[in-house]
């Protein structure tokens, strides 16, 4: 009984210590908004070829689906969630777009697009920052 | 003149065989969640390997026993059993994410994805092994790895902050992120210090036929070619800091590092990326495919060379195209390269005890060494890094696996 308690006690700490928080999440939310970004932009640079600039956009929307799951899953009190909400639906969509536009060799359109992307991005780093602990 | 060519041509071919998928994934992550304040793991890493390469090839030298098998003779069977299935596991890990970099590699650059790569990757890897000779595994792949030395140069062009990059060679402690931290730094000790390239160093000592005249030339080209490739992780480390810190881009995901070289380079920035980790990783699935079959072969007493024919050391060959065709199956069923590249560096880092400390005692017995044995200076740097792996994995990487 002892032992149970001798283990289970650091393992409830450190489980409790190391469940990724809500602003680690919009982190990583972010992260994958600017990967998505910067690809883009190498792209409009004629940096990177087409298939790889599509697949990145893809990939980022999709790993950008499963975050937004995950924390619409667990609400985090002082975020406001109805406008967190929105911007991820609207860069998931946006995501998704951007990948059409590389297919079609739209760079006109996916500087458009970016320039919104970008703008989501600032707000998810406001979110970010209000979800984070003060130090 | 016979032996500077052999001296040139192993410091240059320690260079450009340095760099594989774990030291390239654990820099980059580094460098992308903590800029240059994880500079001083490299270092830590780089000078751990010096001296256990030189160790390793002066053994081969001086007693003509590879580390495998002076480690079952001094040790016994039943231990060496336990070290080699550590050692095995952990390398089979590592062959995996390195198969998974290749396949990745030609991802980026085809569209293709890497599921698809993974068996037309392991028979040409495997036919490599069955057709080549040492020389040509050892040279070839590390010659073309030089393509890796782009980093530098992509480094240099991004014009970091040499200050910053000289404050992070000395260790601190960051206000949040500690495990993430730990986690990392532990990683790559486990991609610099990684015991295969001692097993298959010791092995080429043997296959080349080293004897003393051989330990000056084995000094210089474990201080040099360590040295550069240590060089070269930081370089990544730092062009990674300045493309993907001010971003906010955590390195989860191969697709995210091919970016690294692009502001600094453009269109060449990527590709060469692209064929950097493609000959980077090539030359470590051979390395560490042979390490396997050396460790099987020397460790149970079969006929073994890379030189000989298969069908005078059948059981040699069987384990490395029993290993390389094993080592696909996670790959086709969609495991991540990059998750088991991170997962088997930090286990790296975590076994390196059972490799090294029976080493240490190698090193330090006079029935093998005679004159040639550690001295003080060689024991205590490498117990102290060793150490220090040691307890960063046990903490970090709980924390890590339960933080998802």
């Amino acid at each position: 009984m002892r032992l149970k308690g001798f283990l289970a006690g650091p393992l409830l700490f450190l489980i409790a210590c190391k469940q990724p928080t809500t602003a680690e999440k919009l982190d990583s939310v972010r992260s994958w908004l600017e990967t998505a970004g910067m690809a883009a932009d190498a792209w409009m640079h004629h940096t990177t070829p087409d298939r790889y600039t599509r697949q990145t956009l893809e990939l980022s929307q999709k790993t950008l689906a499963q975050l937004a799951a995950d924390l619409r899953k667990s609400p985090t009190p002082g975020i406001d969630t109805a406008l967190l909400d929105t911007v991820l639906t609207r860069s998931g969509a946006r995501l998704t777009e951007m990948a059409r536009l590389v297919q079609t060799r739209n760079s006109p359109g996916l500087r458009g697009q970016l320039d919104s992307l970008r703008a989501e991005e600032a707000i998810i780093r406001r979110l970010a920052d209000a979800a984070a602990p003060p130090e | 003149m016979k032996k500077i060519l052999q001296l040139t041509l192993g410091i240059v071919t320690s260079v450009g065989g340095f760099l594989e998928i774990g030291s390239v994934a654990t820099a980059a992550q580094a460098g992308a969640l903590f800029g240059y304040k994880l500079l001083w793991a490299i270092l830590l890493g780089t000078i751990c390997l010096i001296f256990l390469v030189e160790m390793s090839g002066r053994l081969a030298a001086v007693s003509k026993h590879t580390i495998v098998e002076a480690t079952r003779e001094r040790f016994g069977f039943p231990f060496f059993s336990a070290v080699m299935l550590g050692m095995v596991l952990v390398a089979f890990l590592v062959l995996v994410a390195e198969l998974g970099g290749i396949g990745l590699s030609l991802q980026i650059l085809t569209g293709l994805g890497f599921r698809w790569w993974a068996v037309p990757v392991s028979l040409a890897v495997w036919l490599l092994m069955w057709k080549g000779t040492f020389s040509l595994i050892e040279n070839g792949a590390s010659l073309l790895g030089l393509v890796t030395v782009s980093f530098v140069v992509a480094a240099v062009k991004m014009h970091p902050e040499w200050g910053s990059v000289a404050h992070g060679l000395i260790p601190t402690v960051p206000g949040d992120q500690k495990a993430k931290y730990g986690f990392v730094a532990v990683s790559i000790l486990g991609a610099s210090i990684s015991p295969y390239l001692m097993y298959f160093y010791s092995s080429g000592a043997i296959e080349d036929k080293w004897d003393t005249s051989y330990i000056p030339m084995n000094r210089i080209i474990a201080g040099f070619g360590m040295t550069f490739g240590g060089f070269l992780s930081m370089a990544v480390l730092i062009a990674a800091a300045l493309a993907f810190q001010p971003r906010g881009i955590s390195v989860e995901k191969f697709e995210q590092a091919a970016l690294l070289m692009t502001p600094a380079l453009t269109h060449w920035g990527f590709y060469l990326f692209a064929l950097a980790m493609l000959f980077a990783c090539l030359g470590a699935a051979l390395e560490i495919s042979l390490s396997i079959a050396y460790f099987f072969a020397q460790g149970l007493g079969w006929s073994w060379s890379e030189d000989l024919t298969p069908s005078r050391d059948s059981r040699f060959s069987f384990v490395y195209t029993a290993i390389i065709l094993v080592a696909a199956v996670p790959l086709i069923l969609g495991v991540d390269p990059m998750k088991v590249t991170m997962l088997s560096m930090a286990l790296t880092a975590a076994t390196l005890p059972l490799a090294i400390v029976p080493f240490l005692i190698l090193m330090n017995d006079p029935s093998y060494l005679g004159g040639h044995r550690n001295g003080w200076i060689s024991n205590s740097v490498v117990a102290i890094v060793i150490l220090i792996s040691f307890v960063l994995a046990v903490i970090s990487i709980p924390l890590q696996i339960i933080g998802g």
